[in-house]
């Protein structure tokens, strides 16, 4: 009888361990999950940096990844089990990283943006940098190159504090 | 799915085997190739003048790692990923695919350098 019930309590405990490791691993994955998918990086990372998914609505990633073919005159296709892999990717990343950057999503109305730089709030945001240090700065070319600025843009930080323009320097307003 | 990849690349490494025993393959032609400007766009446009340094993507300016194989052995190593930037680079550069000759003969003479 005690036999018995030291095994069930040793089962219990077992389980218990188990469940909780798994639960473990899957918080892992779930964080590197968060802005490092590595197929993301390989197949959106290769001509500018992967945009990290919280900074366009859901309905903007659907529309981008349906018309790859034609991508900003540019042909980035991809084949069927890559392209689905990366829309479940985008949709749950959004998801998770909803709070970030919410601003971005201000005021758009039914509007579905295909571009962040479209976007009210990027505008409003960016409109004071002189375009000397944007179009004329061989470093930065355009304002879709946010890396060129936001040191921390691959990980999705666009915090002020953060903020470096080549040939001129730290950004204080 | 996976069937026909392996299929479609043993067809190609088919081909560039039937080529190079033929002879065909011809590095200068890649190199050609590589350097022939249509309507002012050529693979250089991206990958700079020189393959042993690094390019940059004309529209985006995001830095590319060099082509030459000597300087950067992580080249050249995934067939799809081959493909999939031939299928590309060629129809932004010339306007239409690259066929397989013109394919091995580039890989070839970028492999050299
Ligand atoms: C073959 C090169 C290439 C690939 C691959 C590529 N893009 Fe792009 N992408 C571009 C170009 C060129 C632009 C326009 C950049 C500019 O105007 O400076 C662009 C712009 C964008 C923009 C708009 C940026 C802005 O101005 O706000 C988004 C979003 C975007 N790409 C998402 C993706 C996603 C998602 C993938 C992967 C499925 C991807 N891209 C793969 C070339 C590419
Ligand atoms: C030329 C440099 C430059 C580029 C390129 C650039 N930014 Fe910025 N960004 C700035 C500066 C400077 C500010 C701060 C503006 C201010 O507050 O006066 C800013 C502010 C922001 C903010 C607001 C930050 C906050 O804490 O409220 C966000 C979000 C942002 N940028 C996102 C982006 C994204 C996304 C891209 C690329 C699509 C991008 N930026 C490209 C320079 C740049
Ligand atoms: C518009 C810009 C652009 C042009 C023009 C361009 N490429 Fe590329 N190429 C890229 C980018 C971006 C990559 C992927 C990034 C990387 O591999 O570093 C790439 C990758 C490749 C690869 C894959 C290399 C590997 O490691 O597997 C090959 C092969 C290639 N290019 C050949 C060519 C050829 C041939 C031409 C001319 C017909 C050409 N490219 C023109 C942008 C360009």
């Amino acid at each position: 009888m005690s036999l018995n019930r030291s095994m069930v309590a040793g089962s219990i405990l077992m389980a218990g361990i188990l469940a909780f490791s798994l639960y473990g691993i899957g918080q892992i994955w779930a964080s590197s999950k968060n802005q490092t998918d590595p197929l993301y990086v390989e197949e959106c990372g290769s001509c500018h940096l992967a945009y990290p998914a919280q900074l366009l609505p859901p309905r903007s990633w659907q529309i981008i990844m349906s018309q790859l073919d034609d991508h900003f005159d540019e042909n980035a296709e991809l084949d069927t089990e890559s392209r689905q892999a990366i829309e479940a990717y985008l949709a749950e990343a959004n998801q998770s990283t909803n709070g970030s950057y919410r601003k971005l999503r201000r005021n758009l109305g039914k509007q579905t943006p295909l571009r962040i730089t479209e976007l009210p709030y990027f505008i409003h945001e960016h409109d004071e940098i002189p375009s000397r240090l944007i179009k004329a700065n061989d470093k930065v070319g355009s304002l879709s190159q946010c890396n060129a600025c936001h040191k921390s843009a691959e990980q999705g930080n666009f915090d002020e504090d953060n903020i470096f323009i080549p040939g001129f320097g730290r950004w204080d307003d | 799915m996976k069937t026909g990849q392996t299929l479609l690349t043993l067809c190609l490494a088919g081909t560039i085997f039937i080529s190079i025993s033929a002879g065909q393959i011809n590095a200068d032609r890649g190199k050609q190739l590589w350097y022939a400007k249509t309507d002012g766009r050529s693979c250089t446009s991206c990958h700079g003048d020189n393959p042993a340094n690094s390019g940059k993507h004309v529209k985006t300016r995001k830095n590319i790692k060099p082509m030459a194989l000597s300087i950067n052995p992580e080249r050249y190593q995934d067939d799809k990923k081959i493909e999939k930037w031939f299928f590309r680079n060629c129809k932004w550069t010339f306007g239409r695919e690259c066929n397989v000759q013109e394919k091995a003969d580039i890989l070839t003479w970028l492999s050299s350098q």
